[in-house]
């Protein structure tokens, strides 16, 4: 993991991390190719915040290795990050500064901050320069954490839910600036969310928080291909049951639904055994329901 | 371009795109030699990741429908409305499959199956004529 060519902006290996009695996260696995966007989804309180923190090196791990841009934030947190961009899930900002005033504030701690691109983008996002902060809408604020985490032009940029507090037209604005801004540019973006169907326009890769691990790491696209629901008979069900990796299962009557993630060798091997069965395709909410709410037995 | 992306679908985002490009080259709107919009520009217009649009591009490329010209963009072919029929011959037999399986369910036989498709399509084809058109204005008012 030493390697400053790795094609990775981070990985993460078998990360732990407890608070008192309360385990947060149970080796946790990951790699993000450099340049990727990559979705990191978990319900509330999955962990996802606390994996974050660890990243920017707010937090220590328990165990495990971390190494984000070729570094370990534990030893180097600052050189760290000057060179990400960080945009937290409940940003507080001194509600007492104006806008431009933030900006002024702000703009020493990064090197390489770009006074021109900041202006610009309190541009594109109309937002007023001369208000206190206290006065911004929530929408508002989100947007002003993003001039805040973009305006040095950072080689990583970590998002924290960012959507959450933006109406439906701010989110696509928002996707937008992200598809022109950081994937254009060749940035790697970390975007968590509890929203999958939020992220799957933008992400190269799609990864799910749950329980303290990740339960699934995959392209957007093979994920659909992957994860389908079947509806068989139970004597069928019984006979195939271990040729099948298994999100959800569900009996009403002589029928079981199950739900899987390796559809397209479920549906081979059931043509080829000739085996009565319907197939159908899950949207997006579904496929993450089946990760986080599944019942396996 | 119209393209719509409806999102959470059970249809990939891809496959939205693709099949609307494939559409709009079938009805005519997008004419054999027309340039299409750069994979940037087409990008940030649906707010959709610029590899998901290189890959929809290159898929229409492999199937005949779209050229890539390097450094001059993305154009329509001439034959492209030929090659349709090879895009949307799985996703018509997909469909097809389906109201078979329901016309299973309701114990209808092949025969009666066919008979359906045939009214159909007879429909189809009296709704398109300008006589039909036409055939309430000819009867004369009392």
């Amino acid at each position: 993991m030493n390697d400053p060519a790795s094609p990775f902006a981070i990985e993460m290996q078998a990360v732990e991390k407890s608070f008192g009695r309360n385990q947060v996260l149970r080796g946790l696995t990951l790699q993000v190719k450099r340049g990727s966007t990559f979705a990191f989804l978990g319900r509330n309180a999955a962990g996802k915040t606390t994996a974050i923190r660890m990243l920017l090196g707010l937090l220590h791990r328990d165990d495990g290795a971390i190494r984000v841009l070729g570094l370990d934030p534990a030893r180097e947190p600052l050189a760290l990050r000057a060179r990400i961009g960080y945009l937290a899930e409940d940003q507080t900002m001194y509600g007492w500064m104006r806008v431009d005033e933030i900006l002024r504030f702000v703009a020493p701690f990064y090197p390489t901050w770009d006074h021109n691109l900041a202006l610009r983008y309190v541009r594109d996002f109309e937002l007023p320069l001369k208000s206190k902060i206290k006065h911004l809408s929530k929408g508002q604020n989100v947007r002003l954490g993003l001039v805040l985490a973009l305006a040095h032009r950072p080689e990583l940029v970590i998002l924290d839910d960012p959507a959450l507090g933006l109406d439906p037209i701010m989110r696509k604005q928002f996707n937008r600036d992200l598809i022109t801004h950081l994937q254009g540019e060749g940035r790697t973006v970390f975007y968590s969310s509890h929203l999958l169907y939020e992220v799957e326009p933008v992400a190269d890769e799609v990864t799910i928080l749950h329980d303290g691990r990740i339960v699934r790491q995959t392209e957007t696209e093979s994920l659909r291909r992957q994860v389908k629901q079947f509806i068989l008979s139970r004597q069928a069900w019984e006979t195939y049951r271990a040729d099948l990796q298994l999100l959800d299962h569900r009996a009403e009557g002589d029928r079981v639904a199950v739900t899987v993630e390796n559809a397209a060798q479920v549906e081979q091997l059931l043509a080829q055994e000739g085996v009565e069965h319907r197939t159908v395709d899950l949207n997006l909410d579904e496929i993450f329901e089946a990760y986080v709410v599944g019942r396996k037995v | 371009m119209f393209i719509r992306i409806e999102k959470g679908s059970a249809v990939p985002i891809s496959r939205q795109i693709t099949q609307q490009i494939g559409m709009l080259c079938a009805s005519g709107q997008l004419d054999a030699g027309e340039r299409l919009p750069s994979v940037r520009e087409l990008a940030r217009e649906l707010a959709v990741n610029q590899n998901t649009i290189l890959r929809v591009y290159e898929r229409l490329t492999s199937a005949g429908l779209l050229e890539m010209r390097h450094g001059q963009g993305t154009f329509v072919t001439p034959g492209a409305k030929d090659e349709l029929i090879v895009v949307h011959r799985e996703r018509l037999v997909d469909e097809l499959r389906q109201i078979g399986r329901q016309s299973v369910a309701l114990g209808l036989s092949s025969d009666e199956l066919h008979d359906l498709l045939t009214i159909a399509l007879e429909q189809l084809s009296a709704a398109a004529s300008p006589l039909a058109a036409d055939a309430p204005r000819e009867e004369p008012t009392p």
